[in-house]
């Protein structure tokens, strides 16, 4: 199994539907062979679990997923594994597993094994209520996924993003939504006729903070997902915006535009203490946290054109460094999990903005997708996959790729949707 | 198996069997976080009845004033000193192109453009609330240069 193949990276236009389309224009050269039996039990669990695992799976880009129909008994007549039959069909792992479900509660376990070792790795149960079908099932391709790559999975982790509804009378309702990493189980956190811009996950997956213009104002507010209730950060009559939060949650990075400008602050949440981070004639925004919470990103205009630079907070009166080159517009970057790199909206000669990624050992931007206006990129927690807002004709909608090269879609159920957030890992 | 449905905390637990090879042992249940919606109804800030109506339009990625809009501003200075106790807003926009968050800012130094000029010309800065909505309010929908040169723009009133 090989990793990290960005070179391979290839993202295609996809036809838009109504739900999540998923379509792997390439996936890894080397993907794990899978051979997975629909779990015995009762066919209304069995079959939406089953079809869940399998999208899970296939999102990655790094499965390949033996064809329902070809599959084999589990066992011999002796009751062992038939390991030697799985083996000529060429499979790496086997899984298969039980359902059992109560009025109030549904089990499900599942056993993984490694056909090459003839042994079984992994053997596991998830509960939940029976309306959780979907998560129980996020669940399993997790584990699947971590036994078998070694890497966390993301299937139960949340997306956050802005949806828009244009209505006849061009009356706009904003919704700040909250779905699962596939797209389903859609809620709406916040609806508004003003614009909800610039949401951001608190790094717990309780809390989210975005801004919304409700007074008029661009404002930052925090609200818990759980309860509803919600705040505004400053009670000033300054415009505030691009919240970000620092990985222990104690801080929010902003951009208060106390003197006209945009410069960055950091907010201590306890007690409300502003801490300016920037202090120049340009405009400073699009604050973003490292993931030890040692550094920020931000984009500048100091150099003439928006550009990216770093922020080392633990040195005392550190300078920004510049960290983007190629181009005259990097914007809006973000670290990737492991701080190997960062990744970023660019603009290339041709004018058209794209989703590019610097790694930085490496002294050359990659440009990771190819449609007109692309925006908004976020990672995946274990690094693995990108969601990004794409306008395809005058709609916008999100799209996805992993690292190995299958790419998806996310149209909206109505309206334009964008600003994707990734939440944490989550279990 | 005596268990709580109602676990809103998941458990893993890793047992590792001690036979020769190791199994991964793990049971765990899903989360069930409760989510409640919010709706905002009300409308942003109420509207002084209308003194200037004006709008001035700039370049791709600029926040200079162009000739043209001077014209347009010399305007709002004559009505500004006829009415010294009026408050004008100063609303920026962008157009589509580019970041959300950076279009937001680059609509603030537009306003502030405008501010700076109406100072300079002898308007009091209490006069004057600037304020951005970025990309968020298009004048004009639609992808292509006469659209985006329209959403360029500080509304002055």
């Amino acid at each position: 199994m090989k990793k990290n193949i960005l070179l391979s990276l290839l993202f295609l236009p996809l036809a838009c539907f109504g739900e999540l389309f998923l379509e792997i224009t390439k996936g890894s050269d080397d993907p794990f062979k899978v051979a997975i039996i629909p779990f015995a039990g009762a066919a209304k669990i069995s079959n939406p679990l089953h079809e869940v695992i399998r999208n899970d799976l296939n999102r990655t880009g790094e499965f390949s997923l033996l064809d329902t129909k070809l599959l084999l008994p589990l066992r011999l007549e002796d009751g062992d594994i038939n390991y030697q039959d799985w083996s000529l069909l060429g499979m790496d792992y086997l899984v298969a597993g039980t359902i059992l479900n109560g009025q109030s509660s549904v089990d499900v376990n599942y056993d993984i094994y490694d056909i090459q070792k003839r042994k079984k790795i992994r053997s596991s149960k998830v509960f939940g209520l029976p309306s959780q079908i979907r998560q129980l099932a996020h669940y399993t391709s997790d584990g699947i996924y971590e036994s078998i790559s070694g890497i966390k999975g993301i299937a139960s982790t949340k997306l956050l993003y802005v949806n828009q509804i244009k209505s006849a009378k061009l009356n706009s309702n904003y919704r700040l939504m909250l779905a699962d990493s596939d797209g389903a189980n859609e809620k709406t956190l916040l609806s508004s006729s003003e614009p909800i811009i610039s949401p951001a996950w608190s790094p717990d997956g309780q809390k989210v903070a975005y801004v919304s213009f409700e007074t008029g104002l661009a404002k930052v507010y925090i609200q818990d997902i759980a309860s509803g209730k919600r705040e505004s950060v400053l009670s000033n009559d300054t415009q505030i915006s691009s919240p970000s939060w620092s990985p222990d949650g104690k801080y929010l990075s902003l951009t208060l535009y106390q003197d006209g400008n945009a410069e960055i602050y950091i907010l201590r949440l306890h007690d409300k203490t502003l801490t300016r981070m920037t202090n120049q004639f340009a405009i400073d925004t699009e604050s973003s946290w490292s993931p030890k919470g040692n550094k920020i990103l931000f984009t500048s205009g100091r150099s003439g054109s928006p550009q990216i630079y770093e922020l080392n907070l633990r040195k005392l009166n550190s300078k920004a460094k510049r960290i983007s080159f190629e181009g005259t517009y990097n914007a809006k970057a973000a670290y990737l999990p492991n701080e190997e790199g960062i990744i970023f909206v660019h603009r290339s000669s041709d004018g058209l903005f794209h989703i590019a990624m610097k790694y930085k050992k490496e002294n050359f931007i990659r440009i990771l997708t190819e449609a007109k206006m692309d925006e908004s990129p976020s990672v995946a927690p274990n690094g693995n996959m990108v969601i990004y807002g794409i306008t395809e004709g005058d709609q916008s909608m999100l799209a996805g790729f992993s690292l190995s090269g299958a790419s998806f879609k996310l149209p909206a159920s109505q309206g334009e949707v964008r600003e994707p957030a990734w939440s944490n890992f989550l279990r | 198996m005596n268990k709580s449905t109602n676990t809103f905390f998941s458990l893993t637990m890793l047992i590792l069997l001690s036979a020769c090879s190791s199994v991964q042992v793990t049971e765990e249940s899903v989360s069930n976080q409760a989510v409640a919606g919010v709706s905002i109804s009300q409308k942003s800030s109420a509207t002084q009845a209308v003194l200037a109506n004006a709008v001035v339009y700039f370049e791709y990625d600029q926040y200079t004033l162009t000739s043209k809009s001077i014209q347009a501003l010399k305007g709002v200075v004559g009505l500004m000193k006829k009415n010294p106790k009026i408050t004008l807003s100063l609303e920026g926009h962008a157009d589509e192109r580019g970041t959300r968050e950076y279009n937001l800012a680059l609509g603030q130094r537009r306003a502030e453009s405008v501010a700076n000029y109406l100072i300079a010309n002898g308007i009091k800065r209490n006069q004057l609330v600037s304020k951005s909505y970025g990309e968020e309010r298009p004048l004009s929908l639609g992808s292509n240069d006469s659209a985006w040169s329209k959403n360029r723009r500080v509304e002055i009133k």
